[in-house]
């Protein structure tokens, strides 16, 4: 084989393996962090018995799961039904291979960027795979033949599809300052020109509260709330299914952790590390680390949050996607465009 | 990969469509084959514009998606309206007009 | 071109033993299963060429499309449909149009067909009895026309002149990109840009008005 299709492959292929092992182990620590801070602030212990810390108890929670009866009831359309919780948790991934980790690295002889593919359209690439999100979400509901899930989905898309307009609607104010769809480009942008949340709050803030709703966490989880439907969409899941959307809600919270660091916070950057004049690989290393740090930052805002605000009822969510994010946003786009204007004199 | 594989796939898309808008009770499917045809042609205009490198293909491609949007929604609300009326989606039953 | 028709080859053989020889599925598997490794690994230089994936490309796109106008039960259609998106967006990446592939997908994968799963869901619509195949004159005019068109293609295709091969490399740098667009929007376009402008707003009037309640 063509020698650099080969050097692309075996590079893309170590890339995607490291980046799946890291996000599915966070993802599978997520749940143990939040029973631990939703503990911390209710002044009360979380889980402490199972191994150091309780570290373990996540591996004790999987092998529970693991030795449930799934139980398919006879009523569900099989197909769509066995689908459905692989098509919220795939997007999800997916999103992180355009997400920028650290800079770009001379290792071996050539010029490794931290980043699975840097695509021309990295900006477009995400909305394209937070709109696939969707879907689960509705087919879960609608195969589980349930009033309550068809319900429960259906309520669930009508709330992602509307916060996915205040997603688009911030991201064209990053857009508009960095001037490149590419998101190493807007991490570049933000390294010289300072970080984006000082310059667009508002967007910041309509963002962050979008990537609550997208990720049908509180305050924005009506649709599967425990006291609401039933349970909503996965009324009908137990065991191993069961498993799979609970880490996709984690693994989406994950991702959106990424993509608030990466538009709003400059991704890797760590102010003053190039007067340091440390060496390629220490320098790459800290900033990687700086990556982490923050989107644990941001996973701790997400628990914190969650334990803090009660839950919005669905015409008050819907209001505040509306007439609420989408006013915000617009207000953030002139704002911007005041800016650009200024910087350009 | 010569233009003609994707001219070719286009047509088969569309005829396919075609064959389904006529075949289909049900008026959503049916919905769903022009948007079918409305993706043959798009496929056709791309494959040309990347033959003659002219982005006008591309342009052309950009307004036939905005315009399927527009129809796909309105669309489906006559569906939703026509279907509070007669309680089904079938085709054959919207035949006061007919002969 | 081997690797590809060797790929196909196998699958049929195996859907035969498959539906033949019920109870040989698994012995008949692990040979299928070694066959085609064995034939990647002799052509892989194939497994990276873009006409190989252009041909499964094309045909997940028609099964999909064809599936799509068979089943019967209108939810699957529209899965078939997402499928037959996705196909449609790859090969614009292939032709180079890389904006309009991601549009595909946020637009017609992730929006308008979200629609359909929308009205799907809300009208609850389960099977559809029977294809609206009607009889006499109307089936015969359309298997004649049906022949006609397919005389047509058959001689379109058979007659067709030496098109120059290409390779996606070696154009011009900015094609296809949002740049480009933008560009072509914003100065030789922009008035037709702006009536779909007004063309959205005039369709979003018109899905609320027509699947409004009436308040009694």
């Amino acid at each position: 084989m063509d020698p650099v299709i080969a050097r692309v492959l075996i590079e893309s292929g170590v890339k995607i393996a490291l980046f799946f092992f890291v996000v599915m182990t966070v993802v599978a620590n997520m749940s143990w962090v939040e029973r631990r801070v939703s503990a911390w602030i209710q002044d009360r212990q979380g889980p402490n018995r199972v191994g150091p810390l309780g570290l373990l108890q996540p591996l004790a929670d999987g092998v529970k799961f693991l030795f449930k009866e799934e139980v398919a009831p006879p009523h569900v359309y099989l197909p769509v039904y066995l689908l459905a919780p692989m098509l919220i948790f795939v997007p999800a991934l997916v999103t992180f291979a355009v997400v920028p980790i650290g800079p770009t690295l001379s290792l071996f002889g050539h010029r490794i960027a931290l980043q699975i593919a840097d695509v021309d359209n990295g900006i477009l690439v995400v909305l394209a795979f937070s709109s696939m999100g969707v879907y689960g979400v509705a087919l879960a509901g609608w195969s589980s033949n349930n009033k309550y899930s068809l319900m429960g989905g259906l309520r669930s898309s009508a709330q992602l599809i509307s916060y996915e307009l205040a997603i688009g609607i911030a991201i064209i104010g990053v857009l508009m300052t960095t001037g490149s769809l590419r998101l190493s480009d807007v991490v570049a942008h933000q390294i010289d020109h300072g970080w984006n949340i000082l310059y667009q709050l508002p967007g910041f803030l309509v963002f962050l509260t979008a990537a609550f709703a997208e990720t049908n966490r509180l305050p924005f989880d009506l649709p599967e709330a425990e006291t609401e439907l039933v349970a909503g969409y996965h009324t009908e899941y137990s065991g191993m299914r069961f498993l799979m959307f609970y880490m996709a809600e984690y693994a989406n919270m994950v991702t959106a952790s990424a993509l608030v660091v990466t538009l709003y916070l400059g991704g890797y950057h760590v102010p003053g590390l190039a007067r340091l004049g440390l060496s390629e690989i220490a320098a790459a290393i800290i900033q990687v680390l700086a990556f982490c740090a923050k989107v644990g930052f941001f996973l701790f805002v997400y628990v914190w949050v969650r334990w803090t605000i009660p839950r919005f009822r669905y015409d008050q969510l819907m209001n505040l996607g509306w007439k609420g994010l989408l006013p915000i946003g617009l207000a953030n786009i002139l704002w911007v465009s005041f800016l650009v204007l200024m910087r350009a004199n | 990969m010569r233009v003609e594989f994707f001219l070719l796939i286009g047509a088969l898309l569309f005829t396919i469509g075609c064959v389904g808008v006529l075949v289909r009770r049900n008026a959503i499917v049916i919905l769903m084959c022009i948007e079918l045809m409305l993706n043959a042609v798009n496929l056709t205009f791309v494959a040309f514009a990347h033959e003659g490198q002219s982005m006008a293909g591309h342009i052309f491609v950009f307004f036939v998606m905005t315009v399927a949007a527009a129809e796909a929604a309105v669309g489906l609300a006559i569906v939703i309206a026509l279907f509070r009326r007669r309680r089904t989606t079938d085709v054959e039953d919207a035949s006061l007009m007919r002969w | 071109m081997v690797l590809l028709l060797g790929l196909i080859g196998l699958i049929a053989v195996f859907a035969a033993v498959r539906s033949l020889l019920p109870a040989r599925s698994i012995p008949a598997g692990i040979a299928v299963g070694a066959i085609a490794t064995v034939l990647v690994a002799l052509n892989l230089r194939e497994l990276v060429s873009l006409e190989f994936w252009s041909w499964i490309i094309g045909f997940v796109a028609i099964m999909s499309a064809v599936m799509v106008v068979i089943h019967p039960n209108p939810m699957v259609s529209v899965l078939f449909l997402i499928m037959n998106l996705f196909c449609i967006a790859l090969f614009f990446l292939i032709l180079n149009a890389q904006f309009l592939a991601v549009i595909q997908v946020i637009i017609y994968a992730g929006a308008i067909m979200v629609l359909f799963v929308f009205v799907v869901m809300l009208l609850n619509i389960r099977l559809e009895e029977g294809l609206r195949i009607g009889g006499g004159p109307m089936r015969s005019g359309a298997i004649a026309l049906g022949a006609v068109f397919a005389a047509l293609m058959f001689h379109a295709i058979r007659n067709r002149g030496e098109a120059p091969y290409f390779d996606p490399g070696g154009y011009d740098a900015g094609f296809g990109t949002a740049r480009e667009i933008g560009r072509l929007l914003f100065t030789r376009y922009q008035f037709a840009f702006e009536s779909a402008s007004i063309l959205l707003i005039a369709a979003m009037i018109g899905a609320v008005v027509l699947a409004k309640r009436r308040l009694r």
